[in-house]
């Protein structure tokens, strides 16, 4: 019963795309529209099925995605310990709260030219726009959530005996989870930003390159796909990692969110 | 359980704010023998809070000691429970879960601890929300959590600091109740904070008046046990002592 | 130890009267500290300027008039933008929050089209309309309606069914009670839905600026790291940093507290 459930609530979801589709597939070719202008339905599904034969497509959403995962993953080891250093001390927190601020506005795409003039253009470059998207953004808001959590929990804890390292595993960090997980939410939408504009100047492979690239030989079809792609990708990864995560933290827990 | 013993405690600190040297606690003496329930009563800033951090150990002290079963006491620690006026239950964790953490923290295997918080869950009456999360419950039902939270613990010295503070009147008088028949069968040493004079009567064995600081005097409460507010609601004795308390507390 | 307290009080205290001295205080620190790393040299000064030097470069942009020029074309792709966001976007929430039939059809486009996100839109913007405002507030419009469209659908969404019944019983039109009591009541929401649109849409644009632009900047930044002058890259961001703190901090945030918590509206 419950599966039926979820099936009609999918086709609902899916069926203005449909429309959509049919859509473009119809109108596109009645009103002869210049495919320098914008592709033919079928064209875009022949330049996909293409690249993914010759291996082009993968080609490319793997560097995008291991840019992100990287720079994702380095940022949080270094975010999230530091946070939570920081967030401990009302005095430090108080104080440092500022600067997070301002350096989280700064998060991401603002980096792009300084990264392209340290690291050079490719890997490392747009690997540190990512970086910084995560780090600033998750960093602030571990920061808040450690600083939100109310001192007679931390005071409970300590009076059942928690050592030093029980405080940080049993009560800091699920007290903070909730502000850590909208954080690396925020920082990864930022990031991805980041990752398709930096692709656009600094390197010669990945999405936003992809993008890019066609431009120059009004090859519309293949953008029109990258930009599909993109936006499967970000839907994958919103529904399928962060929300879950979101719901399992924060709704569950009942956590008023701050921030 | 232990005793408790406070010998010229006393407690000054910089206020941030007003920019001066603040004594909060002056030169208080306290001998609580193990197993006594004993009430602090006082008008808010009469430093019966702070009286108790500095017991639990989340506020240094600064004159004085404070000697649990003989011994002074540093820091917080499993040997003084405490029981939250916001009640400061884990809310990522289930009710189960937070009664189990004490038992947790002394390295006790899984199933032998939840053991332990499903006795005391049952005591409190509370088996039926063991696999709840504290935000599900109501403020009653918070507080009874955050109480035999404390007890699974077994600690030597139980404080509780205006635990009741943030619950509604009727309910307030049922966990009075419950804390009471708790207390029969377990005779924790308890150090209970309010500002409510019939709830420190109520409760404790011996009332000691708190004002700006200083003990004003202690009162011994005499009445049987179990206490129930249907039988003393109109008692005598119960009146006459709560008239004393708070003739005391509000001349100061 | 006590004289530290005085002191820690004493910047309390300072701070709870002027609460802007909180926002520049601990920034002095990194100031100097970032003085004294370039001054000992520990990178290369092509790598890392110092602050002087970023100071200095402020005053002669400014002097020459460059600074002004591309910070006013900055500001007004931003305006225009936004503006066409809003104005944009606070109808079609209010539609897809108030109509079941548009909610279904609507909703799953505009998350997949949020998904897409604003940027990837530039290499067929560019295709379309050029190099140039349209190309620019397109992007802009485009980052700052998603935040808007589902913030204002939130806050039309946990408008209490009460208010309406309340505002029908005293007389009101439908029309009315759009304007009486839909609209107040998502206020809070929509400007919080504004917040966030523009913390995005000022990225779009220096994206834009950077990838597509011939001013601004965003373009100040990408065409000094073309030349592989640091000094203007540093300065384009602590400006871009100081704006939108000042906007977001001074405009932004007391605009929201002033309707959400005035009003005793719980917000998030």
């Amino acid at each position: 019963m419950r599966l039926r459930h979820q099936l009609i609530a999918a086709l609902v979801f899916v069926a203005p795309f449909a429309v959509l589709l049919a859509l473009w597939a119809v109108l596109v070719p009645y009103f002869d529209v210049n495919p320098r202008l914008f592709p033919h339905l079928g064209a875009v599904v022949e330049a996909g099925s293409e690249m993914i034969q010759d291996g082009t497509l993968f080609a490319h959403i793997g560097a995008s995605l291991a840019r992100v995962i990287v720079g994702t993953v380095l940022a949080l080891i270094v975010a999230i310990p530091l946070g939570i250093a920081m967030g401990v001390s009302e005095a430090v927190s108080l104080f440092l709260t500022p600067l997070f601020r301002f350096f989280s506005v700064l998060a991401g795409i603002a980096w792009i030219p300084i990264a392209t003039l340290w690291f050079g253009y490719g890997f490392g470059a747009i690997t540190f726009v990512i970086f910084n998207a995560v780090f600033f953004i998750v960093a602030y808001n571990t920061l808040l959530g450690v600083a939100s959590i109310p001192m007679p929990v931390r005071h409970a804890a300590a009076s059942l005996g928690a050592g030093r390292a029980a405080m940080l595993t049993e009560v800091l960090l699920p007290g903070a989870l909730p502000n850590i997980v909208t954080g690396i939410r925020t920082g990864l939408g930022f990031a991805w930003r980041g990752l398709i504009a930096a692709e656009m100047i600094a390197t010669n492979v990945g999405l936003g390159y992809m993008l890019f690239v066609a431009r120059d030989f009004y090859r519309t079809e293949v953008i029109v796909l990258g930009m599909i792609v993109i936006g499967v990708l970000w839907l994958l990864l919103d529904r399928l990692v962060l929300a879950p995560l979101e719901r399992a933290t924060i709704e569950r827990w009942g956590m008023v969110q701050r921030a | 359980m232990k005793s408790l013993t406070l010998r010229n405690l006393s407690k000054t600190y910089f206020d941030l704010y007003a920019g001066t040297q603040v004594t909060a606690v002056h030169d208080v003496s306290l001998d609580v023998p193990a197993g006594e329930f004993v009430s602090i009563v006082g008008p808010s800033g009469c430093g019966k809070s702070t009286i108790l951090n500095m017991i639990a150990g989340f506020i240094p002290i600064t004159g004085g000691e404070i000697l649990v079963g003989g011994a002074p006491v540093k820091g917080p620690g499993r040997d003084r429970g405490v029981v939250f006026q916001s009640f400061a239950l884990f809310p990522w964790r289930t009710v189960l879960d937070n009664v189990a953490f004490g038992p947790k923290m002394r390295g006790i295997a899984k199933a032998e601890r939840e053991q332990i918080a499903r006795e005391y869950l049952a005591l409190a009456k509370l088996s039926e929300a063991a696999d709840r999360y504290p935000n599900e419950l109501s403020g009653g039902m918070q507080q009874r959590v955050g109480v035999v939270r404390a007890l699974a613990n077994e600690p030597d010295v139980l404080l509780m600091d205006e635990p009741f503070a943030s619950v509604d009147a009727q309910t307030r008088m049922t966990l009075q109740e419950e804390l009471t028949r708790i207390w029969q069968e377990k005779k924790p040493t308890v150090v209970f904070i309010t500002h409510d004079v019939s709830e420190a009567v109520f409760l404790a064995n011996r009332v000691i008046a708190l004002s700006r600081g200083r003990v004003l005097d202690e009162i011994a409460v005499e009445l049987p046990r179990p206490r129930s507010w249907d039988a003393l609601h109109e008692d005598a004795a119960f009146k006459a002592l709560t008239g004393r308390v708070l003739q005391l507390v509000r001349s100061a | 130890m006590t004289a530290l307290l005085k002191l820690w009080g004493g910047y309390l205290r300072l701070t709870a009267r002027w609460p802007s001295i909180g926002s520049i205080v601990p920034f002095l620190p990194v100031i100097a500290a970032w003085w004294l790393v370039t001054a000992l040299e520990l990178f290369p000064r092509v790598f890392l300027p110092g602050p002087v030097e970023v100071a200095q470069s402020f005053v002669t942009l400014t002097y020459k008039g460059i600074l002004p020029a591309y910070l006013q074309d900055s500001m007004v792709r931003l305006a225009v933008g936004a503006f066409w966001g809003i104005a944009l976007g606070i109808p079609l929430g209010l539609l897809i929050g108030l109509s079941r039939r548009a909610h279904a059809v609507l909703w799953p486009l505009l998350l997949f089209f949020q998904a897409i996100g604003d940027i990837a839109w530039l290499p067929i913007l560019v295709i379309w309309f050029g190099y140039g405002l349209v190309t620019m507030t397109f992007v802009i419009v485009y980052t700052v309606i998603f935040p808007v469209v589902l913030n204002t659908v939130l806050g039309v969404r946990t408008i209490h069914v009460n208010m309406y019944r309340a505002a029908l019983s005293l007389g009101a039109s439908r029309l009315r009670v759009l304007w009486e009591v839909v609209l107040p009541g998502a206020l809070p929401n929509i400007v919080t839905g504004l917040r966030n649109g523009l913390g995005y849409g000022w990225r779009a644009l220096i994206a834009a600026e950077i990838i597509v632009g011939t001013s601004g900047i965003g373009f100040l930044m990408f065409d000094a790291r073309r030349a592989g002058s640091v000094v203007e890259i540093i300065l384009g961001m602590i400006i871009l940093g100081i704006l939108w703190y000042i906007v977001d901090s001074w405009i932004l945030a007391p605009i929201e507290r002033a309707t959400g918590q005035r009003w005793g509206m719980v917000m998030r």
